[in-house]
């Protein structure tokens, strides 16, 4: 079966209507992992922007077809080795075990708990959906959010342009833990992102498996909702966020990038950008080069 | 355990469903000549609106938000996005 | 019967194993850190057959224990001060998403100044954060409590967690003769874990802990006092169960010594009971009618009993091991005299405060208090706080 009768053919486990803006990647991605997992699944999704969109509830009634929680911001990896320890404990391993956490709930407040379940290698799946800061309390920056961002923490000024930090490599972070899958993913690649997801649920029985998902957010980052899977699929091609992954050990490009478009054409393509000089895009080309070229040198060995 | 005396706070009592076809101001509409039944307006459809049924890729309007992101991705440019008249 | 000679720590440690934790979590910190540590001994030397988690925080502690609790798994851990202020955020949640579980807090001051030792803040500090407390005087007790502690917070009027709170180096260190009952009696005391009210389980798909809305909130919190008003009669109840097994009762929230025909009335709570106890006697050999209330239970506050217990004294006084800040006062003290607003004797009260950072509370000082309540009983109203500490 190949992903697409595997997609067409599976149920949604989210509430059909939820209030996740149009276009929204966060959405996307939310249903096409839990379409694959299935009904043997406990998912955790903490507070962001899936959480506030519904799909955890509202008063009695529920947002999935399969069990949910909202952990905190700061601890969905510790709750959920919690319910995953149990369930082993019951000789239920088959369950699946997933969080579904923004960056900022991973990348910022709950890295604590999230490096150490890697570090114990707890069995569960933990994707991050990285759309680049706090989208649903407003668009503030997140330890993700790329440099010379307008966010509402950093906003354009006469002093002071935009977000002034590189982002925080989480994905290639979570790969130094010796956990047992680690990969990133783009919605706009859905074949390999699905084929990301089987996997990490199939080392998800064995210990901690992480992906790493690319959700451009139309809201946040100023673009027209049709463009979404267009402005992953260019932060793909320009190395802005590559294809790769770990297992076993040893790192993979998942999607090679012979010929890389130039970053300016992804960072131009959305309002969040825009006043970025030449001297940032020229940094930022350098960064994006940069972390490819460590990627290739770590697939390499 | 009786409706409305959980004693920790839990819903297990139906989905909570929100009415988002109501947003849309354009309504996605495929043109099936045009259609090679890929699939790939089905896999990009954040909101699961599209299905298949019958051999054929659909598109159903009770939950579409009318992003616009299958007309975007149809390799055949074979769905356009029309502007609502109201209602569903 | 087996009398073993053990610290509070162990004796903590001990008393969790013996209630067949599916889970534990934990993470050192003085004084409690022997707790982590003997139950790692008793795990790794297969004695103990439970998941152990040894996390990277006390937040990831109580998050981890909140998960397999979300499963239906009886747990515990044992945190002291700094990590029980880390902890908060999920112990909050703990409560008041109606998880049952049994907590030690090896009590300790709270930073700053910067300090490790002894002292009841810690607690005090999150005694509305939704769990049950009790203070215990002595090692036995620990053992005892936490056994109960089980039935509690496990029955079905109550589904509120507990801590068992002891104080940090005075019990968590201290060597004491404790009979440790058998996995046998344990056994036929305490039924197997079943609570199943908030439950992740594919079997039966929930949310649980949706989004609510301020007036379904308001509901729940308002169940949750409810239970805990409830929960006065359950810590009676096993109390006398208790009895009935293992022969040691300790007369449920209070208990009351030497209170029947005393004009004045010490209140204490934790370790310093003993001391308090001594004080009482040595009052009484002088003439003095002294008497003394243990508070065992803060939470749920036994009202009702406190009020009964000092109806009709002229003074009392509250010695408290933390502070009250804004009231000038010990914490307790302004719970006991607002536990004592519908009756109509006029008191002579007031609060002490003592045994901060580790600093001792002998029997110096609580003789001083009975003295200051014996100088101020025909004078009714509040006196002075009166400071329980050397001259400098």
């Amino acid at each position: 079966m190949n992903y697409i009768e595997k997609l067409r053919t599976s149920e949604d486990m989210v509430t059909p209507g939820m209030s996740a803006c149009q276009g929204c990647c966060g959405e996307l991605v939310l249903r096409r992992i839990l379409q694959i997992s299935g009904k043997n699944t406990i998912v955790c999704v903490p507070p962001g922007c899936m959480s506030g969109a519904g799909v955890v509830g509202w008063d009695y009634q529920t947002g999935m077809k399969i069990p949910v929680h909202i952990p905190l911001l700061t601890n969905t990896a510790s709750f959920l080795s919690g319910v995953s320890q149990m369930y082993q404990r019951k000789g239920r391993g088959d369950v699946n075990m997933i969080a579904v956490a923004g960056d900022g709930a991973t990348a910022d407040g709950g890295f604590q708990s999230l490096s150490g379940a890697a570090e114990r290698n707890e069995k569960m799946l933990y994707v991050c959906y990285d759309n680049e800061g706090y989208m649903n309390t407003g668009f503030q920056r997140s330890s993700t959010t790329t440099k010379g961002s307008r966010t509402s923490t950093t906003p354009i000024g006469e002093a002071i342009n935009g977000k002034q930090q590189p982002s925080k490599y989480v994905a290639l972070i979570m790969s130094m833990h010796a956990l047992q899958y680690c990969a990133t993913a783009s919605p706009s690649h859905m074949q390999d992102m699905v084929a990301k997801v089987e996997r990490g649920l199939a080392e998800s029985k064995k210990g901690f498996a992480f992906i790493h998902v690319i959700a451009p957010c139309p809201t946040g980052w100023s673009f027209e909702p049709d463009m979404s899977i267009q402005i992953a699929k260019k932060a793909v091609a320009s190395n802005m966020f590559p294809l790769w992954e770990k297992y076993n050990g040893n790192y993979y490009i998942t999607v090679e990038n012979k010929k890389p478009i130039p970053v300016k054409e992804f960072l131009q393509s959305m309002g969040k950008y825009k006043s970025l000089t030449d001297d940032d895009i020229a940094q930022i080309q350098k960064e994006a080069d940069t972390k490819y070229e460590t990627l290739k040198k770590l697939a390499s060995e | 355990m009786s409706k409305r005396v959980h004693i920790s706070p839990l819903a297990n009592e139906g989905m909570y469903i929100l009415d988002t076809a109501s947003w849309r101001t354009e309504r996605p509409v495929m043109n099936k000549e045009k259609c090679i039944e890929c699939g790939l307006c089905l896999t990009y459809c954040p909101v699961n609106a599209i299905i298949f049924d019958e051999n054929k890729y659909k598109i159903t309007y009770n939950y579409c938000k009318g992003c616009g992101i299958c007309a975007v991705e149809c390799p055949k440019k074979a769905i356009d996005m029309v502007p609502e008249g109201g209602g569903k | 019967m087996k009398i073993k000679a053990m610290t509070g720590n162990t004796t903590a440690a001990i008393a969790a194993s013996l209630c067949r934790p599916d889970l534990i979590a934990a993470y050192p910190i003085t004084p409690q850190s022997s707790v982590a540590e003997y139950l790692s001994e008793l795990v790794h030397s297969g004695e103990l057959q439970t998941n152990y988690v040894t996390t990277e925080s006390e937040h990831s502690v109580m998050s981890v224990i909140q998960g397999a609790a979300c499963a239906g798994g009886r747990t515990f851990t044992a945190t002291s001060g700094q990590g029980l202020a880390l902890m908060y955020e999920p112990y909050f949640q703990m409560s008041t998403m109606r998880l049952p579980m049994v907590m030690a807090i090896v009590t300790r001051e709270m930073i700053s100044p910067c300090t490790v030792w002894s002292g009841q803040q810690d607690a005090m500090s999150v005694r509305d954060a939704g769990w049950l407390q009790v203070y215990v005087e002595n090692n036995q007790e620990i053992m005892d409590m936490i056994i109960q502690g089980y039935m509690i917070t496990e029955h079905e009027d109550v589904l509120i967690p507990i801590n068992v709170c002891y104080d940090g180096f005075y019990l968590s260190h201290l060597v004491e003769g404790v009979d440790v009952p058998s996995q046998k009696e344990v056994d036929a005391f305490l039924p197997p874990v079943h609570f199943n009210h908030a439950i992740l389980d594919p079997d039966n798909p929930m949310a649980v802990d949706s989004l609510t809305s301020g007036e379904v909130l308001t509901r729940y919190r308002k169940g949750h006092l409810e239970a805990m008003v409830k929960t006065l009669d359950v810590i009676e109840e096993v109390d006398k169960k208790f009895a009935k097994s293992f022969g040691r009762s300790y007369g449920g929230a209070i208990e009351e010594y030497k209170c029947d025909d005393a004009d004045i009335v010490l209140v204490a709570i934790g370790g310093m009971t003993g001391t308090a106890r001594d004080a009482v006697d040595m009052a009484r050999d002088k003439g003095i009618k002294a008497g003394l209330i243990k508070l065992r239970f803060v939470r749920p506050f036994p009202t009702d009993r406190i009020a009964n217990a000092l109806k009709g004294k002229k003074a009392f006084a509250v010695v408290d091991r933390s502070v009250c800040f804004g009231w000038n006062a010990g914490p307790m003290y302004t719970e006991v005299r607002a536990a004592l607003i519908n009756g109509d004797d006029k008191y002579s009260h007031f609060s002490a405060i003592g045994g901060l950072g580790g600093a001792d509370i002998s029997i110096k000082h609580m003789t001083s208090v009975i003295e200051k309540l014996e100088s101020v009983k025909s004078k009714p109203g509040q006196h002075d706080t009166l400071w329980l500490m050397k001259e400098f």
